[in-house]
């Protein structure tokens, strides 16, 4: 098998002067915005009613002032339409692809990946895999399933890398831990690539076979985790525990994120060949510099399929300030949160990550889910289950070096559930609303 | 009978198929008829123990000096996970058997198509180039449809229905043990299926839904149901008819034999385990291998495809 890579990455855009990173960004931009003022209805309706030309746009302030949507937009959309076309998506039905979906608390919307896309967005993904350590020959665990846009890139990623790769049955829910397992021991991959609630699910699935994680994972040199944030304790842990050279980091959204670690760990590298983002105020929608947290808006540079336009992703985010000591020019983001995950406890806006942290510093619980508990008004004291670290142990010391990190990390008072289990979703359990009778969407 | 030997010889190239052609005359690569009497065949409980003895996790079963491309793990809940392993020739041909399946359930070219599936059942990942490594064309591409895939999850068939509502696919393939959870969201969400889509095609591994169950589920759906049969140790795939309503397969990807040893009762053979041989598998051979189907084979005819192999479970 011969890889189709014909250069070895990094090539020199990694390190591109800012200047010409923004130049190369900035004729994309345009490039996909007269594609979409053209010949896609969802744009062309929305900027005829604020009277926009495309054509106008010369530079990034321009740019910055087309008007943002967020997914209850393209919900709306399809359900006024009764289609998954809402008008951003081109050659749907003509082009060679598939329709991947993307799920929320919201609702499900869809994306149409052409042949294209998938060429541009995985051939721009297999540099985030480079860095990460995967090489031609080696052998990759995929974990995303079919219907995920990440299987649509990663498929390009392994052809395009010349790479092999294993995938385990069923989807990565922590009840196919087992299986996921068994093929990481009995096929040995060089490389996972795996969503971190299941990596933490294969731990638990470790301690559970008595088998020490980093015997399971003694063929793995790196792993490529997405879908939530991991904290730099959780991390070192991680890497400890599995007896791999390195964890890595992977930000993404199918509507066109992609943001990825270096080895250097300082942030996620914004892959400006394929994605342009910015940080807005939720309130004014003002851009906001380097260093502020905001809104993560993004717009996909590739013209081809579903095409997302300044898309607010709801996430919380900033760019970080200065250059990343690894040399690379491509500017940093990270990402904490879903602000739907925002729990206001105290008169104060607290995360998940906020929570992990203080987890982290209680060595017993590292790695141990957790869900924090919201009800329709806001609370005076922070609620949380957490999963019974597995031993069993003194809960009642746990709790309270639990309780003592909170009110000294975060200033709040906790009330703490232990529980066996938590219930299973892909991306973990950030936020239970007692509400919905503390059920978790899938 | 040049098929027949080239498989034997590149079967023999694997620990398992070596000791097992050793004991072979040398005529049994001469007929089909002497291939099927003398070649052992292989069961499931075989490569489980091949499997747990060796530690190779394709149970002794690849047969090239290539690592294969990419790796399944299979859905049997046996005691030790088993796998095969998939080269160009097996990819091709896989895919090729679900694109026959598509098309003989009156997919073409236009077509939307739904799977509420694993991602990691050949269903789904036969479905498109986009889902698999090295998959050149998958059904999809080859007869021009759009595909979407839903996870199995039973918990995910509110999301099986907004495919249903928004994307409109000709076809909705399923697992069957989402058929009852699928069910129960269609009738929440008052949906008049037969409003939106032609057919549901309902595939599991080594089994199939029974008849009665397929009727039940007709009347209480109202929209008519086909059954897709995978055996996924063998690289097997054979789906209902919609004129004939027996399963098709077709003679130039497999051998399929259905070695009745009962009686005839009342002018009906006795059903017998599918015993099945995988032509196109080349790097992970799958020779006579026993399935848990009982199944009797029929003469061929269908008007859908003359020269199909028909299977009546």
């Amino acid at each position: 098998m011969k890889p189709e890579l014909d250069r070895s990455y990094p090539d020199a855009m990694d390190t591109w002067p800012v200047a010409k990173l923004r130049r190369d960004q900035l004729h994309k931009l345009r490039r996909v915005l007269k594609h979409a003022h053209r010949g896609l209805s969802f744009y062309r309706e929305r900027y005829d009613k604020a009277k926009i030309e495309a054509d106008a746009v010369r530079n990034f302030e321009d740019f910055a002032r087309l008007p943002t949507f967020t997914k209850r937009d393209v919900l709306d959309a399809i359900r006024e339409k009764k289609s998954f076309r809402t008008g951003m998506e081109s050659g749907a039905g003509t082009d060679m692809g598939v329709l991947c979906m993307t799920s929320g608390t919201l609702g499900t919307s869809f994306l149409y990946l052409p042949r294209r896309w998938a060429e541009i967005r995985g051939n721009s993904l297999a540099r985030a895999y480079w860095w990460a350590g995967l090489r031609p020959g080696m052998r990759m665990l995929m974990a995303a399933p079919a219907w995920h846009s990440l299987a649509v890139q990663e498929t390009r990623v392994i052809h395009r890398l010349g790479v092999t790769c294993v995938v385990p049955w069923g989807t990565f829910l922590p009840r196919h831990a087992g299986s996921f397992l068994a093929a990481i021991t009995e096929v040995k991959p060089d490389f996972v690539s795996i969503f971190l609630p299941m990596l933490y699910a294969l731990l638990a699935e470790c301690r559970r076979r008595n088998l020490r994680p980093a015997d399971a994972f003694q063929s793995v040199q790196n792993v490529l985790v997405v879908g939530a944030p991991m904290t730099p304790l959780s991390r070192a842990k991680l890497r400890e525990d599995l007896g791999v050279k390195d964890l890595f980091e992977g930000l993404g959204n199918p509507e066109g994120l992609t943001a990825m670690e270096c080895s250097h760990h300082r942030g996620h590298h914004i892959f400006i060949d394929c994605c342009y983002v910015e940080i807005i105020d939720p309130g004014s929608g003002a851009p906001l510099a380097a260093g502020k947290r905001g809104n993560v808006i993004v717009t996909s540079l590739i013209p081809h399929g579903s095409v997302y336009i300044r898309y607010d992703t709801e996430d919380l985010g900033e760019i970080l300030p200065g250059l990343c000591p690894c040399g690379k020019t491509w500017p940093l983001l990270e990402v904490y949160d879903r602000r739907a995950n925002a729990v206001e406890v105290a008169r104060k806006e607290i995360f998940p990550y906020d929570v992990r942290l203080c987890l982290d510093k209680v060595p017993e619980l590292i790695h141990i889910p957790f869900a924090l508990l919201r009800g329709r008004r806001a609370a005076e004291v922070l609620k949380l289950k957490v999963q019974q670290p597995m031993g069993g142990g003194a809960l009642e010391i746990l709790e309270n070096q639990l309780k003592a990190q909170i009110k000294e990390t975060l200033g709040l008072e906790a009330r703490i559930e232990w529980t066996e289990e938590l219930p299973e979703r892909w991306k973990g359990v950030a936020v239970i609303d007692e509400d919905n009778g503390g059920r978790a969407r899938v | 009978m040049r098929k027949l030997r080239r498989l034997i010889r590149q079967a023999s190239a694997a620990p398992l198929y070596q000791r097992k052609f050793d004991v072979l005359r040398d005529d049994a690569s001469s007929s089909l008829k002497a291939f099927v009497r003398e070649t052992p065949t292989t069961t499931l409980e075989e490569l489980i123990a091949e499997k747990l003895v060796t530690g190779d996790p394709y149970s002794s079963r690849w047969a090239t000096d290539h690592a294969p491309l990419v790796v399944f793990q299979l859905e049997y809940g046996t005691e030790t996970s088993l796998y095969v392993g998939l080269g160009p020739d097996e990819l091709k041909g896989y895919a090729e058997a679900l694109r026959r399946c598509w098309s003989l359930v009156g997919l073409g070219s236009g077509d939307r198509v739904g799977i509420f599936d694993y991602g990691t059942s050949p269903v789904s990942y036969l479905a498109s180039s986009a889902f698999t490594p090295y998959l050149r064309r998958g059904a999809a591409d080859a007869l021009g449809c759009l595909v979407t895939c839903n996870d199995g999850e039973a918990n995910m068939s509110q999301r099986a229905v907004e495919i249903i509502k928004y994307v409109r696919p000709r076809i909705l393939f399923l697992r069957s043990d989402c058929l009852h959870p699928f069910a129960l969201e269609v009738e929440k969400d008052s949906l008049s299926l037969s409003d939106y889509i032609d057919a549901l095609v309902t595939a599991e591994n080594e089994a199939v839904l029974s008849t009665a169950e397929r009727v039940a589920y007709e009347k209480r759906l109202a929209v008519p149901i086909y059954r897709m049969l995978r055996v996924d140790a063998a690289m097997f795939l054979a789906v209902e008819c919609p004129r004939c309503r027996l399963l098709h397969s077709w003679q130039d990807l497999f051998l399929v034999e259905a070695p009745a040893g009962g009686s005839e009762e009342g002018g009906k053979r006795n059903p017998a385990p599918l015993v099945i041989t995988n032509w196109f598998a080349k790097s992970c051979p799958a020779i006579r291998y026993v399935s848990q189907v009982k199944a009797t084979l029929e003469p061929a005819g269908c008007p859908r495809g003359p020269k199909d192999l028909r299977i009546a479970t």
